[in-house]
């Protein structure tokens, strides 16, 4: 080091100034260039630490018209698809039905008679829905068919005497600051888009939620069914949070309509 | 038994509409206080796999306590709402008749001859003091044929709404099965068997527009120590009140009070109906209720949960997915589209 430096104080107090204003630069470029570690620090969370995913929900992909890439057609939009590596790993006798159900789409989609949706489907069906949280649990209301799904936090495991539930049973828990649910014991009755993408009961759903930022949720899953798939296949979508001014789910009970009519009792017509 | 909780409530859907087309079968259910679990899931469309053990349900009971609105001493969540979150259910009867819950479905043949009338619990109608619907003319017409067509439905309206698994609505659902109530920051849920119900308690929230009509309606709500007090609004009419067919119309509103017994055991449901469409005056129903914590008093009906399977010593409650439509059995017009 030049020793001139230390005698002169003035050339001192210049190094000090630029020191000084590396050191904000530097430090500026740490926010700039850290944005989403500093939002992340800003996600919510609940008493105990875990992040909160309290609130309203939606996908804006097209996933739910077919979880595949597709061109336009009369009934959906063009979608790009959510599968990872882009087709869905059928086996063939399986691949048969899945065409078979396209075929049929317009009146075998189990969504049209307001069925529970199931999972993952509820998750990027385009009606919102609403995460109800706390540290035991994560209640979801769909507003779709209004059903409810809850994922148990508190180490709870699958039951020893399960059932086949629609939405199946499902048991989370946090690794960091994201939910993996574990989710099985499904039913062979629904239907995983509007194409006629299906499962067996022997579907298992591996599910990671996790913030990108406080209003948006990356949502990805890992299916599994050695019945109707080769291999386990992943996807993804994002979920906005809705920030409309007073926004809340309207129940949909829409397999009412076919007899809505006739309640209540109203006057007779004179 | 645990892993038939889903397929009894199929079951049991089953059984209601089994019930609605067969004379024999109505007169086993319409005792509804005497009949058993058991005796109930008979004429079930799928039998039951592995045979439940017989379970006891608590007793009817024939009268109440009054619960006061006054303070909370309970214990209270983090965001200051008395914690009622659990599985509560109706303690003196179902959806029956309304005005003599334990008096079974009002034109069905008895077993038994029903004793005096002040050996049964009260009317759910609690004002006017005569226990009596202030019905308006027509209304009570309507509801008179709604009691002639549900034995021998003869057009669509006969049907009980909640034998097709639409919602119970408001007040109905809380005499129906047993049910969840979940507490969060600003809201109570209540989640039932056939539909699920939000309570928002920010009332600076409007209310839905008008022509937005639901079968649970929308509803506001805030604590006032142990009493939730709740708006109701933009209800649709269509649920019914029971098998004795009382009903609002798209016009009413309803004023409810949930008041809760300090010891957190039991609340009194007091709901104050406004329709000038069907009544000639305001009315309240009282709706008393007990919490359920323990799932050895699964029963089919008021609760049916169980433990959860977990590595730790205390115990936990859960319950299935409630789900009805679905799994409901085809009837009338619903089957005939299906």
């Amino acid at each position: 080091m030049n020793t001139a430096a230390i005698k002169n104080p003035s050339w001192f107090k210049k190094i000090g100034l630029t020191l000084l204003l590396l050191t904000h630069v530097f430090a500026f470029s740490l926010v700039t260039s850290n944005a989403d570690a500093h939002d992340a620090t800003k996600i919510p969370r609940l008493a105990n630490g875990k992040p909160d995913f309290s609130g309203i929900w939606q996908t804006t992909s097209a996933a739910d018209y077919d979880l595949e890439p597709h061109s336009n057609r009369k009934d959906a939009p063009p979608g790009p698809g959510i599968v990872e590596g882009g087709e869905i790993p059928y086996l063939p006798k399986a691949l048969e039905q899945r065409k078979k159900n396209f075929e049929n789409r317009a009146t075998d989609d189990p969504a049209l008679k307001g069925f529970t949706l199931g999972v993952p489907r509820g998750i990027y069906y385009p009606e919102p829905f609403q995460i109800f949280q706390r540290a035991r649990d994560l209640n979801i209301v769909h507003q779709f068919g209004h059903s409810v799904r809850t994922i148990h936090t508190n180490n709870t495991e699958h039951p020893e005497d399960p059932n086949d539930w629609w939405l199946g049973d499902s048991r989370g828990k946090w690794e960091g600051d994201t939910l993996v649910v574990d989710v099985k014991h499904f039913n062979d009755k629904t239907w995983l888009d509007r194409s006629g993408n299906f499962h067996s009961d022997a579907l298992q759903v591996v599910e990671r939620w996790k913030f990108l930022d406080p209003n948006t949720i990356e949502y990805k899953a890992t299916l599994t069914d050695a019945q109707v798939f080769s291999k386990p296949w992943n996807i993804s979508v994002i979920l906005h949070r809705h920030r409309e001014k007073n926004f809340q789910l309207i129940e949909d009970y829409r397999y009412t309509l076919d007899y809505d009519q006739y309640y209540p009792p109203k006057p007779d017509k004179k | 038994m645990d892993s038939n909780l889903g397929k009894r409530q199929h079951a049991f859907c089953n059984l209601m509409l089994s019930a609605l087309m067969s004379a024999s079968l109505v007169s086993v259910a319409a005792d509804e206080n005497t009949t058993s679990p058991a005796q109930e899931k008979k004429p079930a469309a799928k039998p039951v796999e592995t045979a439940p053990p017989a379970q006891t349900r608590r007793p009817r009971e024939k009268s109440f306590p009054t619960i006061a609105s006054g303070e909370w001493t309970g214990p209270k969540l983090s965001d200051g709402q008395p914690d009622v979150s659990g599985f509560w259910s109706n303690t003196i009867g179902n959806h029956g008749n309304l005005t003599d819950p334990q008096g079974g479905v009002i034109g069905e043949a008895r077993r038994t001859p029903l004793g005096p009338r002040e050996q049964r619990a009260p009317s759910r109608v609690s004002d006017p003091t005569d226990g009596q619907f202030p019905f308006q003319p027509w209304a009570l017409a309507k509801v008179k044929e709604f009691q002639v067509g549900f034995h021998n439905p003869t057009y669509p309206g006969h049907v009980e709404p909640n034998a097709r698994c639409a919602p119970g609505g408001v007040p109905k659902s809380l005499y129906w099965h047993g049910y969840d109530i979940l507490q969060y920051p600003g809201y109570v849920v209540f989640v039932f068997d056939n539909g699920s119900r939000i309570i928002h308690l920010d009332e600076s929230k409007p209310h839905l527009p008008e022509k937005l009509k639901l079968w649970n309606g929308d509803s506001r709500g805030h604590w006032e120590g142990n009493t939730l007090v709740v708006d109701v609004s933009n209800h649709n009419g269509k649920a019914l009140f029971g098998r004795s067919g009382e009903f609002i119309s798209e016009n009413a509103t309803i004023k409810e009070k949930y008041i809760f017994a300090n010891d957190g055991s039991r609340y009194n449901y007091v709901g104050t109906f406004t329709d000038p469409t069907v009544y000639t005056r305001p009315f309240t129903i009282t709706i008393p209720a007990i919490k359920y914590t323990r799932a050895e008093e699964t029963d089919g009906w008021n609760l049916e949960a169980r433990w959860a399977k977990h590595a730790g010593k205390t115990q936990i409650l859960e319950h299935d997915e409630r789900i009805c439509h679905e799994n409901n059995g085809g009837f009338g017009i619903g089957s005939a589209q299906r």
